[in-house]
C-alpha cells in the first residue's frame, strides 16, 4: 500500500518534471546573445555582443540596465534602455542610460516575433569612471598677433585645461581653463618674432579624472623687419607711380592732339627762304611801272566807279 | 622683551592656523554636480507634482528644518536626507512610466554616489550629528509617516527640487575634506 503510494507520487513527480522539457522540444529555442562587452571612450559608452543568427529571420534585441541603487534596494527592477528596446544591430549606445558614477548591470536578449531568448548579462558591472579619456583635438591659429585656440567639442561633461608658453628657455607656462569646446578662445597677444606653444587636456568632473596632455603645437609670429621692407617697397613704388603717371598722361595728350587736330606743314617748295623786306620793295617797283604807262590815277578811279 | 615676544607670536600664529584648519575639516562637502541631477528632475517635475493631491502639506518643511541648519550640521543632514530618500521614498514609489522611471533611477543612483562620498567623511568623524540635525531629520520622518505611504512618497519626490537647491547652496564649489 505504502509502496504503491510512493511509486505513484514518483511517477507523477517525474511526469511533471518532464513537461517543460517536452514543451521546449515542441518550440525551437532562440539562443541568447553571447560575448557582451562595453567599449567606453570619452564618456561615450557602447554595449556590444555577438549577433544571434537564425536563417532567413531578422533578429531584434532588447537591452535593460540596473544601477547599483536598483541592485541593492530593488533587485527585481530592470529598466529598458532609452534607445535599444528594441534595437536591430548587435550594439547599443548606452551613454544616456549611464547617468551616475556607480556600477551598472546590463543585460540583452534576442527577440523574434513573440519569441524571446533568455537574458544574457554582462559579466562585470560597468562603471563610467573606467572610460578611456583621450587628449582633445585642437586647432591653434594666429589672428594678427593674437594666439587663438579652438578645442574639439566633447560634450557638456568635459572641461579643458590649456597650457601655453613662449618658446624660449626659462619661459613661464600659463594655464587657462576653458568650459566649452568648439568655440575659438583667445589665449594671449604675442610679441613679434617669437614662437609660442600650446597643449591641452580634458577634465571630467563626474569621474574626477584628466586625460593626458595633447602633443604641443607651436606657432611663430612674424618679426618687425618684414613690415619695414614692405614699407620701403611701397614708398619706391609710390614714387615711381608719381613720375610715370603724369608722363603717360602728357604723352597721351599729345597723341590725341595730333590725332584730332593735326598741324599743317608747308611743303619745301613753298617755303620762302629770303627775307620779307626784299619782297615788299620788289612789289613797290611794279606799281610805279604800271602808273608811268599813260593813264592818270583819276581816270583809273573813274573806270572802277 | 623682544626675545620673549617672538615665541609668543609664533604660538599665537600656530593656534590661529590650527583653528582655521579644524574649522575646514569640520566641513565635509561633496563635489557631485547637483545641476545634472536638477536637470533630470526638471524633466519629470510637472508629472510628479501633478500626482500630489495633498497640496497644503509639506514633508521636508524647509522653514522648520532645512533653513535653520548650521554649517557644522550640513554633512549630517545631507547624509540623513539622502538615506531618507533612498531607504523610503524611492522604494515606496512604484513608477509605471518607463521615461519617469529612468529619471528617478538616475537621481537615485546619483544619491548613492553622493552617499559614498559622505561615508568617507563619516569614517574620518567629520559628519557629527548635533541635536538640531537630529530634530530636523525626525520632523521629516514624522511628516512622512502621517500620510498614506504612496501619497507620502509622491509628495516627497515632488519636493526633490527643495532638497537639491539646499544641497547646491551648502555644498557648492568645494570637494570633500
Amino acid at each position: 500500500m505504502v509502496l504503491e503510494e510512493i511509486s505513484t507520487s514518483l511517477i507523477m513527480w517525474f511526469s511533471c518534471a518532464l513537461i517543460p522539457c517536452l514543451l521546449i522540444d515542441a518550440v525551437a529555442v532562440l539562443p541568447a546573445p553571447q560575448n557582451l562587452s562595453v567599449q567606453s571612450t570619452n564618456m561615450k559608452h557602447v554595449l556590444t555582443w555577438s549577433p544571434v543568427v537564425v536563417p532567413e529571420e531578422i533578429i531584434h534585441y532588447s537591452v535593460e540596465y540596473q544601477g547599483e541603487y536598483e541592485s541593492l534596494y530593488m533587485s527585481h527592477i530592470w529598466i529598458p534602455s532609452s534607445w535599444c528596446s528594441p534595437t536591430a544591430g548587435p550594439e547599443c549606445d548606452i551613454t544616456d542610460d549611464i547617468t551616475a558614477t556607480v556600477p551598472y548591470n546590463l543585460r540583452v536578449r534576442a527577440v523574434l516575433g513573440s519569441q524571446t531568448s533568455a537574458w544574457s548579462t554582462l559579466k562585470q558591472p560597468f562603471n563610467q569612471n573606467s572610460t578611456i579619456l583621450t587628449p582633445p583635438g585642437m586647432e591653434v591659429t594666429q589672428d594678427g598677433f593674437h594666439l587663438v585656440i579652438k578645442l574639439e567639442d566633447l560634450g557638456p561633461q568635459f572641461e579643458y585645461f590649456v597650457a601655453y608658453w613662449r618658446k624660449e628657455s626659462g619661459a613661464e607656462e600659463h594655464v587657462k581653463m576653458v568650459m566649452n569646446g568648439g568655440v575659438p578662445v583667445h589665449l594671449e597677444t604675442m610679441e613679434p618674432g617669437s614662437a609660442y606653444c600650446v597643449k591641452a587636456q580634458t577634465f571630467v568632473k563626474a569621474i574626477g579624472r584628466h586625460s593626458a596632455f595633447s602633443q604641443a603645437e607651436c606657432v611663430k609670429v612674424q618679426g618687425e623687419t618684414l613690415p619695414l621692407a614692405l614699407a620701403l617697397f611701397a614708398f619706391v613704388g609710390f614714387t615711381l607711380i608719381l613720375v610715370v603717371v603724369p608722363l603717360s598722361v602728357w604723352k597721351m595728350g599729345r597723341l590725341l592732339r595730333h590725332a584730332c587736330c593735326p598741324v599743317v606743314v608747308l611743303p619745301d617748295t613753298l617755303k620762302i627762304t629770303s627775307s620779307p623786306q626784299k619782297l615788299i620793295s620788289c612789289r613797290r617797283e611794279e606799281v610805279e611801272v604800271c602808273a608811268m604807262a599813260g593813264l592818270s590815277s583819276k581816270e583809273l578811279l573813274g573806270v572802277f566807279i | 622683551m623682544k626675545a620673549q615676544c617672538v615665541p609668543l607670536c609664533l604660538l599665537g600664529a600656530m593656534l590661529f592656523l590650527c583653528s582655521v584648519h579644524t574649522r575646514d575639516l569640520r566641513r565635509c562637502l561633496i563635489s557631485t554636480d547637483v545641476h545634472t541631477i536638477e536637470e533630470s528632475f526638471r524633466g519629470i517635475k510637472k508629472a510628479i507634482q501633478a500626482k500630489d493631491i495633498f497640496q497644503n502639506v509639506t514633508i521636508l518643511s524647509p522653514s522648520e528644518t532645512l533653513h535653520s541648519i548650521k554649517p557644522s550640521d550640513v554633512c549630517c543632514v545631507t547624509k540623513n536626507l539622502l538615506a531618507f530618500y533612498m531607504d523610503r521614498v524611492f522604494k515606496d514609489h512604484l513608477e509605471p512610466n518607463p521615461q519617469i522611471l529612468r529619471k528617478i533611477s538616475s537621481i537615485a543612483n546619483s544619491f548613492l554616489s553622493m552617499q559614498k562620498t559622505l561615508q568617507q567623511c563619516q569614517k574620518q568623524r567629520l559628519c557629527h550629528c548635533g541635536q538640531e540635525a537630529t530634530n530636523a531629520t525626525r520632523i521629516i520622518h514624522d511628516n512622512y509617516d502621517q500620510l498614506e505611504v504612496r501619497s507620502a512618497a509622491i509628495k516627497s519626490l515632488g519636493e526633490l527640487d527643495i532638497f537639491l537647491a539646499w544641497i547646491d547652496k551648502h555644498h557648492h564649489g568645494t570637494s570633500a575634506a
